[in-house]
């Protein structure tokens, strides 16, 4: 196994038990400092595929932005920030369904070819020249959509309405 | 030159988003089922990036500029998802999802 192989491997795992974690621990705060470490490595697997511009913006926009947006979310809505949720049980049937999509997709993946293939590397300077030119009306509408999205946040906590 | 398996990549954002699902169904939460959304958006954005950078070409280009948009996209989604959580604590106290059946007929 290469050295990539093995730091693949290592981020994977990391990335599935951080997810697991966040979702299973009874405390609010405890489940947003899981989902940080996830998003750390979801950053460091961009690394990983050569798309360090993506990495940065995870760390920048996830690691950064919502997390702290998400620890606002818990701070705002309840007294004791490190109160403990009531324990919810593990369904049988969302679990069932979980694992038949995932069995799914796996096996309808498993016709591809399993070797190590390269990965290409591009020079940042050509995806912002993509991002910019032909992609450029997506970030005009990204742009519409955040103002869009500020002008609904707003309407949706304002003083007075009940 | 790296060289890295497609198909571990794959088995891995099948399985993010799995568990972002299984979230989504039984948490009840709310702060918890956007967390579980990001999850499962975040295992969707990888894939993007995964067949551009073992594409040909200048697909890798293609799906990084469309993460750069998602990834957007997504943060935009928690921001109203966080103002639907405090509205919802105002007006009934609790962020129980379980509570939130004004909409039932």
């Amino acid at each position: 196994m290469s050295l990539e192989e093995v730091a693949f491997l290592v981020l994977a795992v990391v990335a599935l038990i951080t997810a697991v974690a966040a979702l299973l621990v009874r405390e609010l705060v405890h489940t947003i400092l899981w989902i940080a470490v996830f998003f750390v490595d979801i950053s460091a697997i961009y690394f990983l595929l050569q798309a360090p511009f993506l990495g940065v913006l995870q760390l920048g926009v996830y690691a950064g932005a919502v997390t702290v947006l998400l620890l606002f979310g818990v701070m705002l809505t309840r007294k004791r920030i490190f109160s403990r949720e009531a324990a919810t049980g593990v369904d049988a049937v969302p679990l069932a369904l979980a694992l038949v999509t995932f069995i799914f997709v796996v096996t309808s993946v498993g016709e591809l070819p399993q070797s190590s293939q390269t990965i290409q590397s591009y020079d940042p300077t050509l995806l912002s020249q993509n991002l910019f030119g032909v992609n450029g009306p997506w970030l005009l509408l990204l742009g519409l959509l955040m103002m869009g999205a500020v002008a609904g946040s707003i309407y949706l906590v304002r003083e007075g309405r009940e | 030159m790296t060289a890295l398996p497609l198909v571990g990549f794959l088995a891995l954002s099948s399985a993010l988003f799995v568990v972002g699902l299984f979230g989504i169904l039984t948490r009840r939460n709310f702060i918890l089922v956007l967390i579980a959304i990001e999850i499962a958006m975040n295992a969707a954005i990888l894939n993007f990036v995964y067949f551009g950078a073992f594409s040909s070409g200048t697909g890798g280009l293609t799906g990084q500029a469309v993460a750069v948009v998602l990834i957007g996209f997504a943060a935009t989604e928690v921001a109203v998802g966080l103002a639907i959580v405090l509205a919802l604590n105002r007006l009934k106290g609790t962020i129980n999802v379980a509570q939130a059946t004004d909409l039932k007929l």
